[in-house]
């Protein structure tokens, strides 16, 4: 057996700092990385269903009955949402989930309907629980008007159809 | 049945943007793709569908897309296997430590600082649907990757091919490439098995046994078209018609055990005869239809899903700013070290990590990969569309600061430089 060189020694103490040391540090990262919790998932394209009468009765009734019985695709990052409205008008809005809590806004200046009292800069707001244990994600809640006191307040619950937001553009 | 006004008036749309644009950088020293890829997301909702959405919904209805993607991923498995086709691993044999160690370090450096960063990042932008190990996996192998092409076209500018400099940043680009793909078919599959009725072992020993039918069967019988070239001098329509069905069907027997229809294109391409002129004849005949055309519906395909109206705060930024600087440390970093602990000089070692931390296109082709098995979300998605911009943007004024005098070249030799070569004949047609 022959003495190993300088600088073969150098090549193999710096393989084994710069790459076998970096392999065990990542079996740790894998490791630890587990007991991390991420937001719940809500990505995908939902089916609401309000209750209740159609259009719901008050001011911008008509807009809120647009929303009613409609897809909705959310799309995720994280704790924060996009939320677009397959209504004909892909009119989006924003949201967040916090542990089991939604709650979003979509203003209704796409809403062509012109209604007294519910003009573009009225919004929309969804606040719901979801329903994490339930073999097809669902969520139930409430939708409303922001700033409307003699506006409808409707309740709905919500089924996830499919997750395909995400392989889509836009 | 597709609007054929509308795709023809995206395709022709998307050229000249993409032409536009890409000759814009080129007055600015860039190589053309990051123009291209530039070009992409402006046309997306970041810039047209913000300030002319009307514009944008008649230009790209979302019915229409599904067409456009189907041209564009056309276009990525020829190209994956003109990039299989360029790179040849034997290339590492005879450049000693310095390549062996800087190739590996390459790797596994950024693949373990993003793995990192993916403990800060997974309960920030993902979502309880997503196994941390397959985000972490995921972000290693994302940030790990060389953008083969481009850092060959970069050097041939620098008439480097043929410095030490050259052909050690092109061994490590190959391995690195290589060892990235491999990693990358390993998650995608771990990901598809989740939802997948046949078990794992089945599927990774289905991937096994193609590839070992591949490497030592189906290879030997591709030295068939080397010895039809040499004879000729050419290769017959029919021939060249067998060579893309060959492509085809190898992608279309990984997407069926499971992976994706790129990993079978890139290995055909791998296990292609390596001969120089053999090389540069195949990429001549396919490059041009694939670069011109195929490519930019890619770019602006990519772009309509990157959407930077996503990162919104300071925190967004943030963490954005954090991929970037984790990217760059791991890979030009790391590279740089490992060269310069292996008996490179300090500024050869640096001009080394610098072409290594170019990510090009091949990022844009693994993000996307990642965002349709939705191992990552909208905003990591466009977070890391910047960082492969900003990275292949870097290169070339940052090697110009490390390396500013021409290396004298060398007689270059193996089937990469032909791809560098071929990318030199026009600028129009340059290798993304």
């Amino acid at each position: 057996m022959g003495r190993i060189s300088p600088a073969n020694r150098t090549f193999v103490v710096a393989y084994i700092l710069l790459v076998g040391l970096p392999l065990l540090g990542l079996v740790g990262v894998l490791r630890s990385g587990r007991g991390l919790v991420a937001p719940i998932s809500v990505d995908g394209v939902w089916k609401f269903v309000t209750d209740g009468p159609n259009p719901p009765a008050g001011m911008c009734g008509k807009s809120l009955a647009s929303i009613q019985d409609s897809l909705v695709t959310i799309s995720q990052s994280g704790s924060r949402l996009t939320l677009t409205l397959n209504n004909g008008s892909t009119a989006t809005g924003s949201g967040v989930i916090e542990r089991t809590s939604l709650n979003a806004t979509v203003p209704l200046s796409w809403q062509p309907m012109n209604e007294p009292g519910c003009g573009s800069n009225t919004v929309v707001m969804l606040s719901a629980t979801v329903n994490p244990k339930a073999e097809a994600r669902a969520m139930q809640g409430t939708i409303s008007v922001n700033d409307c006191a003699s506006c409808s307040t409707v309740n709905y619950q919500a089924l996830r159809q499919t997750r395909s937001g995400r392989s889509e553009a836009h | 049945m597709p609007n054929l006004f509308t795709l023809v008036l995206q395709i022709a749309v998307i050229l000249v943007v993409c032409r536009v644009v890409g000759g814009l950088f080129r007055l600015l020293r860039q190589p053309r793709v990051v123009g291209e890829m530039f070009a992409g997301i402006l046309l997306g909702p970041s810039l047209l569908a913000w300030v002319a959405p009307h514009f944008s919904d008649y230009l790209f209805p979302p019915s229409s897309l599904g067409y456009l993607n189907a041209f564009s991923q056309v276009g990525i498995v020829i190209f994956m296997f003109l990039v299989g086709l360029g790179i040849n691993p034997r290339e590492l044999k005879g450049q000693g430590h310095a390549a062996v160690l800087a190739s590996h370090v390459s790797i596994t450096a950024p693949f373990v600082l993003a793995s990192f960063l993916a403990l800060y990042l997974y309960p920030r932008l993902s979502d309880d649907s997503v196994a941390f190990t397959h985000f972490a996996l995921f972000m290693g192998a994302a940030m790990s990757i060389t953008a083969f092409p481009v850092l060959a076209r970069i050097l041939a500018e620098r008439n480097a091919l043929g410095s030490r400099l050259g052909t050690v940043a092109i061994a490590c680009a190959a391995v690195d490439d290589i060892t990235g793909w491999c990693i990358l078919a390993y998650i995608v599959t771990l990901i598809r098995a989740v939802k997948s009725p046949t078990p794992i072992w089945m599927t990774l020993g289905g991937i096994i046994v193609f590839a070992v039918i591949m490497i030592y069967g189906v290879r030997r019988l591709l030295r068939w078209f080397e010895i039809i070239y040499t004879e000729r001098g050419s290769l017959s329509e029919n021939l060249m018609a067998l060579m893309l069905l060959l492509v085809l069907a190898s992608a279309l027997c990984t997407e069926a055990l499971g992976i994706h229809l790129l990993f079978g294109a890139f290995l055909l391409g791998a296990i292609m005869p390596k001969e120089r002129h053999f090389v540069r004849y195949v990429l001549d005949r396919f490059e041009t239809i694939t670069v011109t055309m195929l490519l930019p519906l890619f770019f602006a395909f990519t772009g309509l899903r990157t959407n930077i109206g996503l990162l919104k705060g300071a925190e967004m930024w943030v963490y954005c700013g954090l991929i970037i600087l984790v990217a760059t440390v791991g890979k030009l970093g790391g590279s740089m070290l490992a060269s310069w602990l292996a008996g490179m000089g300090l500024r050869e070692a640096a001009g080394l990590g610098t072409l290594m931390n170019t990510r090009g296109l091949m990022e844009l082709v693994i993000l996307n990969i990642g965002l349709d098995v939705k191992v990552i979300s909208p905003a990591l998605f466009s977070m890391m569309v910047l960082m492969a911009l900003v990275t292949t943007f870097m290169t070339t004024p940052l090697l110009n600061a490390i390396c500013p005098i021409r290396i004298a070249p060398k007689e270059p030799a193996g089937a990469e430089v032909a791809v560098a070569q071929l990318s030199m004949k026009s600028t129009d047609t340059s290798a993304a």
